[in-house]
């Protein structure tokens, strides 16, 4: 496979849309605020939709790719010619990925990852060639990478990828979808229904009927809004289920890859060995559901992609399935250590901390806005009960060479780092953390082109000091 | 317990931070001036002026005495064969372990004031992370990027 290749036709309407979708503000701003005077406006865009056609066929007869030497070789570019040699050994991933357009034809869309991709883009696309080719060029360089490795057969190559880590159940799909943010756009939207609702009852009696009817006028402005809220969350919902429909983890090789999509097929490599952390979030409705979801942070392979290193493994899962389901895979990762809870002294910092914001905040409306001010108590209230929570999620484990840190932002997360892949590890200790004796523990992990970190407060000083000990290279 | 880390950085830092602290209050001065200025032309209630001085000596003691001090005072660094550990902070003291292993790239970095102090900043950079030791001697800076950049060829791994 040495003669240069072009990519499938239909890469010309591809590229060419998503050239037009980056013109379409600028249009919309010519076409209405443009000169009012004869079709001019109508003219200048349909000339330059024109040229962006024009200029995707051009573009597509100048880019060829082949397989020489050990290199995949692509030559591009209209005016300035461009010459791109990628060796195989650098190659860590090749994701594959059908878009609505690639669909019908039985093409596939390539992105190439090299470990130098950083700022989120690949090293090259191929935007639509035929599946059979894509298979060839996977097993080219996968071949080409494991020379001299003669136990890796092909058919030791299909093998490993049949070897499934996970899949998505239509329940868990539904589930994750009905507990994704969406959710809690709807939660939000009852809330503020029904407070509209108590708030309206003192209305009527207090005010004479012309109030009342702009009171009832609220009523159904919130009515609206709620049914406006329901339908956000109905769209998130198919939204989501879209997205990851058929969400599977098989392992090639050393590398886990994730496919996902109902009409655009996505996967996602992550070779194993790039692997950082691995964390544990569970946010407010799954929490109680006994659900979480999993991420990888990785540093690089495909996961420095626009939806950031953050790769989630696994969507939606039962938490004491967790350790069945990765542990095979990540093998020296323990899922299950037991958390040493931040002591009981810590309570007080945790609740001052929460109060620190919340009272001030609070005391403005109830100074300023009285009666309707002292409904700000409730953010106290709120606020007390956040603070509780964050000082009981609070915890540490040290195993042989992994640190687990569990902490709650808004979320529950619980992170698993290994000492090898832990950044910079710092305590913090303040001088009233001092006087009750109680440290603050900051560990940074890799994580795409910057860094994740695990930090939880107010933990007893003496074990921060031996978590501090165990990474220390100095004993 | 641990030892704490024990080389300080230069005296002459500090002279820096206070020369940086006066730039600071210069804009105090600034503000609590204008008020002061206004307060006058405008006839508002006398004890703005008073707030407004004692903001800016309050403010001028803070950012030329009182946290340079501390902040030179509780600066520490060490830098050891495998690993380089930093101490500071003013309210909030905070340790920082940095394995040499870990380390990316050292930089020298040095502004208007600490050149003509003969000082100049240390940038430790990690894959995640940059751990800055300030004000040190040239010369010693110098060394010391060297030295990283030595220590951290070797045990060169694999992130």
């Amino acid at each position: 496979m040495s003669e240069p290749k072009r990519l499938h036709p239909i890469s010309t309407v591809v590229n060419a849309l998503k050239q037009l979708k980056d013109l379409i503000i600028p249009f919309l701003v010519f076409v209405v605020f443009g000169s009012k005077n004869g079709g001019f406006q109508l003219v200048f865009p349909a000339v330059i939709v024109v040229l962006v056609l024009i200029g995707g066929i051009l573009s597509w007869l100048r880019y060829t790719y082949r397989l020489e030497e050990g290199e995949l070789r692509i030559e591009y570019g209209i005016f300035v010619r461009k010459k791109r040699y990628i060796p195989f050994e650098r190659i860590q991933s090749l994701d594959l990925s059908e878009g609505i357009l690639q669909r019908p034809f039985g093409l596939v869309r390539v992105k190439v990852e090299t470990a130098g991709s950083s700022k989120g883009e690949a090293e090259a696309v191929l935007t639509a060639i035929p599946k059979e080719a894509a298979n060839l060029i996977q097993q080219t360089i996968f071949s080409a990478k494991n020379e001299g490795n003669s136990t890796h057969t092909e058919e030791d190559v299909q093998k490993n990828r049949d070897e499934s880590l996970y899949k998505i159940s239509t329940s868990e799909l539904f589930l994750l979808a009905s507990t994704s943010g969406g959710a809690g756009v709807v939660l939000s939207a009852v809330a503020a229904f029904v407070s509209q609702f108590e708030e309206i009852i003192p209305y009527d009696k207090v005010f004479n009927r012309f109030e009342s009817f702009i009171a009832s006028g609220v009523i159904f402005i919130s009515i609206l809004v709620f049914i406006g809220f329901l339908i956000a969350w109905a769209i998130a919902l198919v939204g989501t289920m879209v997205k990851y429909a058929g969400f599977t983890v098989n392992k090639a090789g050393d590398d886990l890859i994730i496919t996902r999509g109902l009409l655009e097929k996505r996967q996602l490599t992550i070779p194993l060995h790039r692997i950082q952390a691995v964390r544990v979030s569970e946010n407010l409705i799954r929490q109680p559901l006994g659900y979480c979801t999993v991420y990888l942070e990785s540093a690089g392979g495909s996961a420095l992609d626009a939806e950031s290193s953050k790769v989630m493994i696994l969507p939606i899962i039962r938490k004491n399935r967790i350790s069945e389901i990765l542990s095979p895979y990540l093998t020296d990762y323990h899922f299950e250590p037991s958390i040493t809870p931040a002591p009981r002294r810590a309570v007080k910092r945790y609740l001052v901390r929460g109060l620190l914001w919340s009272l001030p905040v609070a005391a403005i409306p109830v100074l300023f806005f009285r009666p309707w001010g002292y409904l700000a108590l409730m953010l106290v209230v709120i606020s007390v009960i956040v603070s509780y929570f964050n000082f009981k999620d609070a915890g540490w484990n040290l195993d042989h060479h992994q640190l687990t840190l569990r902490f709650r932002t808004i979320n529950k997360n619980t992170i698993f780092m290994k000492r090898s892949r832990i950044q910079s590890l710092s305590i913090k200790e303040s001088h009233f953390q001092r006087k009750k004796e109680l440290a603050t523990i900051h560990a940074k992990v890799m994580s795409g082109s910057g860094g994740t970190s695990g930090k939880v407060s107010d933990l007893e000083k003496e074990d921060v000091y031996e978590i501090y000990k165990w990474y220390s290279y100095t004993k | 317990m641990i030892l704490e880390p024990q080389k300080r950085i230069s005296e002459r830092g500090l002279k820096v931070w206070r020369i940086s602290g006066v730039i600071h209050s210069l804009f105090s001065l600034l503000l609590s001036g204008g008020l002061i200025g206004l307060t006058i032309a405008f006839d508002w209630p006398i004890w703005i002026i008073g707030a407004a001085l004692i903001f800016y000596v309050i403010d001028t003691y803070l950012f030329v005495m009182l946290i340079p001090t501390l902040r030179w005072k509780r600066w520490r660094y060490e830098v050891r064969e495998n690993e380089i550990e930093l101490q500071h902070g003013v309210f909030v003291i905070k340790r920082t372990l940095v394995p040499m292993i870990r380390v990316q790239h050292v930089d020298t970095k040095q502004g208007p004031i600490l050149r003509k102090y003969q000082l100049a900043t240390v940038a430790v950079s990690t894959a995640a992370t940059v751990h800055e030791i300030p004000a040190l001697d040239m010369n010693e800076a110098e060394e010391l990027r060297f030295f990283i950049s030595k220590l951290a060829r070797v045990a060169d791994e694999d992130v």
